[in-house]
């Protein structure tokens, strides 16, 4: 086995997240340029293109975390309806429960990925098929109840979205807290460390002692709570909650593939927010770019579907090992 | 005979570091282990032989907390021991390198060693710690690895070390290796030994399993043997002598192990490579005929597999000319290959030979139906008993339960499954890659028999193997590899000084010789 | 023969399952206990079934097909246009939805087996890209119904039928589908070795089967089932961009039901029928005790998840 040389250490971990940001900022400068878009490049311009990353960077970010412990979560995008609907719901316009709608769609977060956790690592079900079933109760409750959960979010708390900070909106700040943080423990600290063993080897994991099962939980409600925060963004951008917001969005295959692009392993163990994050970027651009072209968007779900296959491709064509 | 008559079932000796007494354990009413007991002190190598299926990997289980016995005792360092979990054994300082490396390919060595255990200060780990508590721990085994290095970029032999690294790190007082040279040539081989030698010096206890005998009485203090779920005996280095140990394992002695050598000269030329060379290999010169077994010896990375998954076009050779049976065969596939008759027993047997999960049946037919046309019918014929009941008496192993999962057999017995698969397809070349790893001796020779029978009958066989008894003991020809060449073909019976000289010193060294 | 029982007895809880569901419809409603309403039944859980026999050559074999759902879609979109309500044209519409799902089948096969892409994220891709021709192609509003003689596979009934009274077309259009795929799996090589290759690609490969074809083919009679289900699905329903929606999870969610063991290398179709009978019949009898309707897809759900963790279960113990 020569394998593919894989860079180590240092800021070579940060030469493909870079390649991928370098490659697709100079697509979207040059189709601002070559569409008389210039606007596109200014200040404000480039804030819109990093807006649109935050509610899929941000359950990227989670979704990252799930991925290198070896699982997976399909049930974010209908997570991030409910906590978009259920934050509405008890906010109904209320500057004084926005504290209290903000709990309790992390509240719900916590607890689906206590579920998913549980149903993965205790009850020993596929992650795909565990969050999907998750996924589609999330669905169905929802749909069945939304005319229950009708509201909206006070003005007060769309400044999430809208606000801004020395002339760097909120949202944006919001969205570097998330991936910092993860970054950090991902990288630094011990309970990192023994995410990447649980991820990359279950068996050895526990037999160096480490709780395997706590840290399959852990990653699944750390995922979760992405989703809740992804769908509280989202609550405040839209100033309501819908049942179909997560789902039209295509936050899971987006936020499985960006992280995918971002070379970390579908089988786990290797990766990292990193790489995820340039993958949001790659995306936002995409969608950006579509824009500026006028592109049809049904064309433009089309090309979607063949820029995710195409980039995942561009990894695994290589591979010898048979994948499934 | 004389000898056994000190057999003693268990020895309580006081300097005893760890004792295992009368232990006993039965899995669904089916007893496995039954009153084994032995003992390991400081600074001493204890052996534990016995076939598969003996009972050594339950009794090393217990050991290491993956499961409790129902009965018996451990007692480390005077105290009675009980595990429940392999991380308390682990934590009362018992270590073990188990026989499939564990190691996360993707993380540094250093992650690898302190996993679950980083140095760290309130969640953060202290990298620069870790790095030269690593750096320590393997300079104390004789290695220069980095630290930094990215684990699955090293050699088996360098993941050995640090597998052994990672053990110690836990201020390990007792290791137990199982089957650790298994993935290892014998230069590797050597410096392992080194490594233990030097453990043994600094007072740990060291429990040593492994199939191949003459390693273990090269470094044995002690060798206990195990047959069926019972203790034999525990003799002293000088006692257990290799025809004493092989006999109190299965009832009958090393000679007899392999068959006799070819009777009749070699046939027709089966399969010519002229020059053959890919991105491993390089000017592959090699002739086989008809009727012969040629040995493939040569050191880890010398080539060896390479040149077994050229022939079989797993990954062929791109330029050169192959004959096989007066056909050319450049750049094919593995499945063009079984089609021209080309057979391959993979050295990994669960990652690459068996579907675990399928029947018996379906692993023994899978080569007659890739051979058949799709949509044929799986049944013609495939399903009658007396079909199987010919292969299995083939290879000696009862047919009891073709529709049981495969992975419930013994490794002695999925190996005869995978050979079975082979001679239901009457291919005209074997290329075998460790035809013998990790299986027990009575599999070993029924194997060894099989191969020469199907030479016989006028099949050719390329055996890789880095187990030289047996490229010695089964070979009508040795192709010495080393460096992606041939760096010379040896005569039947030739000595292992002869093949290692030529393996450890390469072409270079061949070629100024010639 | 031990081994015909032995398989009956790994599936048999959702067989189980089934009667029990299928004796409370019957106890709730008079209408499902004549030879009509039973077949009337069995008709109108034809896609649901077919679909599920479909997924489970690609599960079997290790891998996912989410394109189904909006191949659906396209199928149906496609009839309506190519057609316009002409009559005349349903052959070619036919030909061409056939000819379609090959298409979609052949792309998920080379992306999967030979770019090597995880089937979830390959065929979650192809279902963007199909839905997005599908919208495209119709403009994203279709509307109206396929013509009659096209409708004739999923509505038609013929009448005065000996012993049963009523009998759906689409009944044989189930059966004739079931007892193809039903010999492909259990009557071929090529099927006997799919269990393999999906149990052990490597080991398939290296015993000389054709690993990557075979998985390529997986898919397309995935498609296949898929354009046989919309074709059955135009039948009953009208004309919409919504057609397929969701079929491909209850496809999935019918094989796992059956004892598909997701990753490959076990199932069985019998236990996909079973599957998707269980499912549809679940369905009903939720429509009969006046379920919320958008509640099924969570019931769905549930129960993906329980016959997922029974298998996870059963699995262990070898």
């Amino acid at each position: 086995m020569s394998g593919a040389a894989i860079p180590r250490g240092g800021l070579a971990k940060f030469r493909l997240p870079l390649a991928l940001v370098i490659c697709a900022a100079v697509v979207y400068a040059a189709t601002a340029l070559g569409t008389a878009q210039g606007e596109q490049l200014s200040w404000s311009g480039v804030m819109g293109l990093l807006q649109r990353m935050v509610a899929l960077g941000i359950v990227a970010v989670g979704q990252t975390l799930v991925l290198l412990v070896g699982s997976i979560d399909l049930s974010v995008a209908n997570l991030i309806s409910v906590s978009a609907v259920i934050a509405s719901h008890v906010m109904n316009g209320n500057t004084d429960a926005i504290a209290l709608g903000v709990l309790a769609a992390i509240a719900i977060g916590i607890l689906v990925g206590a579920v998913n956790g549980v149903l993965v690592a205790k009850l020993k079900v596929s992650p795909l098929i565990a969050t999907l079933g998750v996924g589609l109760v999330l669905q169905g409750v929802l749909t069945t109840s939304y005319e229950t959960l009708a509201g909206s979010v006070p003005a007060s708390f769309r400044v999430l979205a809208y606000g801004r900070v020395a002339g760097l909106p909120l949202a944006i700040l919001l969205l570097i807290v998330v991936v910092a943080l993860a970054g950090f423990v991902l990288a630094r600290t011990a309970a990192g460390y023994r995410l990447y063993g649980v991820g990359g080897n279950v068996q050895t994991a526990r037999l160096a002692g480490i709780r395997t099962d706590r840290f399959i939980i852990g990653a699944h409600i750390a995922a979760s709570v992405t989703a809740a925060i992804s769908g509280l963004y989202l609550a405040s951008w839209l100033g309501a909650g819908t049942p179909w917001v997560g789902r039209d969005g295509g936050y899971d295959l987006d936020s499985i593939a960006v992280v995918v692009i971002g070379g970390t392993l579908l089988s786990g163990g290797r990766g990292g927010v990193a790489g995820t994050i340039a993958g949001v970027f790659v995306f936002a651009t995409i969608d950006a770019v579509f824009n500026m072209l006028q592109i049809d968007p049904f064309l433009g779900q089309v090309l979607r579907g063949v820029i995710v296959v195409g980039a995942v491709a561009s990894y695994t064509i290589r591979t010898k090992a048979h994948v499934a | 005979m004389s000898s056994m008559g000190a057999i003693s079932i268990w020895t309580t000796e006081p300097e005893a570091l760890l004792t295992m007494r009368d232990i006993s354990k039965s899995f669904l009413g089916v007893r496995v282990l039954s009153h084994i007991g032995f003992d390991c002190r400081a600074g001493e190598v204890h052996a534990l032989c016995g076939e598969n299926g003996a009972g050594k990997s339950t009794l090393m289980k217990i050991l290491s907390g993956a499961f409790p016995a129902d009965e018996g005792t451990i007692v480390l360092d005077g105290t009675v021991r009980r595990f429940t979990h392999p991380s308390q054994a682990r934590a009362a300082g018992i270590g073990i390198i188990h026989q499939e490396l564990s190691l996360l390919p993707h993380r540094s060595v250093a992650e690898n060693i302190y996993l679950g255990r980083e140095p760290s200060r309130g969640g953060v780990v202290d990298r620069a710690r870790m790095g030269r508590d690593a750096r320590r721990a393997l300079s104390r085994l004789g290695s220069t690895i980095e630290p930094q290095a990215q684990t699955g970029d090293l050699t088996i032999a360098e993941q050995q070390v640090v597998e052994i690294a990672k053990a110690l790190a836990v201020d390990a007082r007792v290791l137990v290796f199982d089957e650790p040279t298994a993935p290892l040539d014998v230069v590797e081989s050597g410096k392992l030994f080194r490594v233990i030698a030097e453990l043994r010096a600094t007072g740990v206890a060291i429990i040593y399993i492994s199939h191949r005998m003459r390693e273990v009485f090269e470094i044995a203090d002690r060798v206990t043997v195990l047959k069926d779920g019972r203790g034999m005996a525990t003799l002293t280095a000088a006692q257990a002598t290799p025809d004493a140990v092989i006999r109190l394992m299965v009832g009958r002695p090393i000679s007899d192990l392999f068959p006799p050598r070819a009777t009749r000269p070699p046939g027709a030329v089966v399969l010519q490579i002229q020059d053959g060379a890919n991105g491993h290999l390089a000017g592959i010169n090699l002739t086989l005929r008809a009727g012969e077994i040629m040995g493939v010896a040569g050191l880890e990375g010398s080539g060896k597999m390479e040149l077994a998954r050229a022939i079989f076009g797993d990954e062929p050779f791109t330029s050169g000319e192959i004959t096989l049976l007066s056909g050319a065969a450049a750049a094919w596939s593995p499945r063009e290959a079984v089609r021209r008759g080309v057979a391959f027993l993979p050295d990994d047997r669960k990652s690459e030979g068996l579907g675990l999960r399928q029947s018996l049946r379906d692993n023994a037919l899978v080569v007659r139906r890739s051979l058949s046309r799709a949509l044929a019918l799986p049944s013609r014929g495939n399903r009658a008993p007396a079909i199987f009941d010919a292969l299995f008496r083939k290879v000696e192993m009862r047919a009891a339960d073709v529709d049981a999962p495969v992975g419930r057999l013994s490794g002695g017995n999925q190996q005869k499954v995978i050979v079975a698969r082979w001679l239901a397809a009457e291919p005209r070349l074997w290329i075998v890659a460790e035809p013998t790893r990790g299986i027990d001796v009575g599999a070993k020779a029924a194997i060894y028999g099989l191969l020469r029978d199907y030479a016989e009958s006028g099949g050719a066989v390329l055996m890789i193997s880095s187990d030289l008894t047996e490229i010695i003991g089964e070979s009508d020809r040795i192709a010495v590899m080393a460096g992606g060449r041939i760096v010379v073909e040896l005569p039947p019976g030739a000595s292992e000084e002869a093949i290692m000289a030529h393996a450890v010193h390469g072409p270079q060294v061949a070629e100024a010789l010639a | 023969m031990t081994r015909g029982l032995a398989s009956l007895r790994r599936i048999n809880p959702t067989i189980l399952v089934f009667v029990v569901l299928l004796a409370a419809i019957c106890w709730m409603s008079p209408l499902y206990r004549t030879p009509a309403g039973l077949l009337s039944l069995l008709q109108r859980a034809a896609p649901v079934v077919i679909l599920s026999c479909g997924q489970s050559f690609v599960l079997i074999a290790g891998g996912f097909d989410l394109a189904s759902g909006s191949l659906i879609t396209l199928v149906v979109v496609a009839c309506a246009l190519i057609t316009g309500g002409d009559a005349g044209w349903t052959w070619v519409a036919l030909l061409a939805s056939y000819g379609i799902g090959a298409a979609v089948g052949v792309v998920n096969g080379v992306i999967v087996a030979r770019g090597k892409v995880p089937s979830i994220i390959a065929t979650l891709g192809t279902l963007l890209s199909v839905k997005g021709i599908a919208m495209m192609w119709s403009g994203g509003a279709p509307g109206g119904y396929l013509p009659a003689n096209l409708r004739f596979f999923g509505r038609y009934v013929w009448r005065h039928v000996p012993l049963v009274g009523r009998f759906p077309v689409a009944v044989v259009v189930l059966i004739i589908s079931i007892a193809i795929m039903a010999w492909l799996m259990h009557g071929t090589n090529f099927g006997r070795l799919l269990l393999m290759i999906g149990d052990n690609p490597r080991a398939a490969e290296l015993a000389g089967a054709p690993v990557r074809r075979f998985r390529m083919l997986t898919f397309v009679i995935s498609a296949l089932a898929s354009v046989t289900a919309g074709i059955l699905l135009g039948g009953f329903s009208g004309v919409s961009v919504d057609v397929g929606t969701g079929y491909e999870l209850q496809a999935i969610s019918a094989a796992v039901i059956g004892g598909v063991v997701l990753l490959g290398g076990q199932g069985s179709m019998l236990g996909a029928v079973f599957g998707g009978l269980t499912l549809y019949a679940l369905f009903t009898l939720l429509n009969l005790v006046g379920f919320p309707e958008p509640m099924r897809v969570a019931v769905q759900g549930i129960i993906l998840i329980a016959a997922a963790a029974l298998s996870a279960r059963r699995g262990r113990r070898i």
